[in-house]
């Protein structure tokens, strides 16, 4: 029980994140790199950017999803170490956005791996990043 | 016996030396945030990482060689601790101090970076064994300037073991100002032994994903960097001790609190190098450290000399 309770609050505690392109046009990412630069501080909540996917517990994925990009992210993802969440940043990515019905999109991040929360945006405010991994993070609370 | 279990598991052993580096992690990313200009992590930060991977799901690859695999975390940090018991921490004496016990210290302190090397090895994968050939020719390149830097002021003093090099200086503060050029040849050296930037090239995460690392997850993860922040106490550690023998008083708990402030202040270098300055190449690192670490410590060796003879005869 209690250390039930001390793990969940090191979790929340301790969210390492993995960025992974599958297929955006680059400014989602070019606004998630911001959103880690010192000028928004995000290991006030522990955050770090981790270069591996066995040491990360987040995936921020950007992008709508395309064929060649499916299979590498689903790899990505099953490379990960449970418990693992799945952040879908930019409207490309909640639904595929502009692209939607291009020849070489599939959909959104969801049509391949499960998403735990939708950032929308396009591109994606550093703010509405980080609001979005903190609103992630309070709904694991329970 | 039930002594010896107290100093190794308790105090200064395990636990200790845990708590200690957490500490000093903490201080470590702190000040790092702070000369970066922004708030920085909150003091619990290397307890939930931690407990965070010592939690989660743990894998070996099924390429990798699973016992050694699993063994060597273990070796690197028992390797790290039995450093800290070596080394004096409230006066002049370490706990069990015998006749060259500096070089005892330096060779356990060698022991996590083979390890590093071994465990991207049997990692079996790509990025691992580019990070673990990468830390073994960096290895090559500080341990050298280190060792040397080390040298001089063994020699000055006369003895090889930490606490007679203690007393010695503490005896003639004066004489610790000729080993000033070792004292940066081992800040450098020691960062490098640490892995952080300007030396993070063994686990370069821009090139080549986690480094020796990339497959380790999990408890396994949490004892590698365990072992990280314990190396930077008892480097800092040693480093004050070698360097930094000044003022020390009689009473143990002031000794104590003068320890942790050189400490500090070791860990305060370390960082202010971490901010300043950025990721060198392999071979640039490996020419800095043989062209212009390795002469100063020579230099060193050199001064210590001169002043050995000088106050012998
Ligand atoms: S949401 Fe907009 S900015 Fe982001 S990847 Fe799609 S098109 Fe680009």
């Amino acid at each position: 029980m209690i250390v039930d309770r001390i793990i969940n609050w090191a979790r929340l505690k301790s969210p390492w994140i993995i960025h992974f392109n599958s297929g955006a046009c680059n400014a989602c990412d070019i606004e998630v790199l911001a959103a880690l630069t010192p000028r928004y501080d995000v290991e006030r909540f522990g955050v770090q950017l981790k270069g591996s996917p066995r040491h990360a517990d987040v995936l921020v994925c950007s992008g709508p999803v395309t064929i060649q990009q499916r299979e590498r992210l689903i790899t990505i993802y099953e490379q990960m170490m449970e418990p693992k969440f799945v952040i879908a940043v930019g409207t490309c990515a909640c639904s595929a956005g502009v692209f939607n019905g291009c020849y070489c999109v599939e959909g959104g991040v969801d049509t391949a791996i499960p998403v735990n929360a939708y950032i929308p945006g396009c591109p994606v405010k550093p703010e509405a990043i980080i609001d979005g991994v903190v609103k992630l993070l309070g709904s694991l609370k329970d | 016996m039930g002594l010896a279990l107290f100093y190794i598991l308790i105090f200064p052993g395990f636990l200790f030396l845990g708590f200690l580096s957490l500490a000093f992690e903490f201080i470590d990313r702190k000040l790092y945030a702070r000369l970066q200009n922004r708030v920085g992590p909150p003091w619990y930060q290397p307890l939930a990482d931690l407990i965070k991977l010592a939690a989660k799901e743990t894998v070996v690859p099924r390429e990798a060689e699973s016992r050694l695999f699993r063994a060597i975390p273990s070796f690197a940090m028992a390797a790290t601790a039995a450093a800290f018991l070596y080394i004096p921490i409230w006066g002049k004496t370490s706990l069990f101090p015998f006749d060259s016990d500096l070089i005892v210290i330096l060779y356990f302190l060698t022991i996590p970076t083979l390890t590093f090397f071994l465990a991207g090895w049997f990692s079996s994968s790509l990025y691992a064994e580019i990070g673990c050939i990468r830390a073994m020719t960096q290895f090559f390149a500080y341990e050298v300037p280190l060792y040397m830097s080390l040298l001089g002021p063994a020699m000055l003093a006369g003895t090889w073991s930490v606490s007679g090099i203690t007393e010695f200086y503490s005896s003639n503060p004066a004489l610790a100002l000729c080993n000033l050029p070792g004292l940066i040849v081992a800040v450098f050296a020691t960062q490098g032994k640490l892995e952080r930037v300007p030396f993070d090239i063994p686990d370069a995460e821009t090139e080549i994903v986690g480094g020796t690392f990339t497959e380790y997850s999990g408890r396994f993860l949490a004892l590698f960097r365990m072992t990280i922040d314990a190396e930077l106490v008892v480097a800092s550690a040693l480093i004050a001790a070698v360097f930094l023998p000044f003022f020390i008083p009689a009473s143990p708990v002031f000794g104590f609190i003068l320890f942790l402030i050189k400490v500090f202040i070791v860990v305060f270098l370390l960082a202010l190098m971490r901010t300043a300055l950025a990721r060198l190449r392999i071979d640039q690192m490996v020419g800095f450290c043989w062209r212009i670490l390795a002469p100063l410590s020579l230099l060193q060796v050199l001064i210590d000399l001169l002043v050995r003879g000088v106050l012998v005869s």
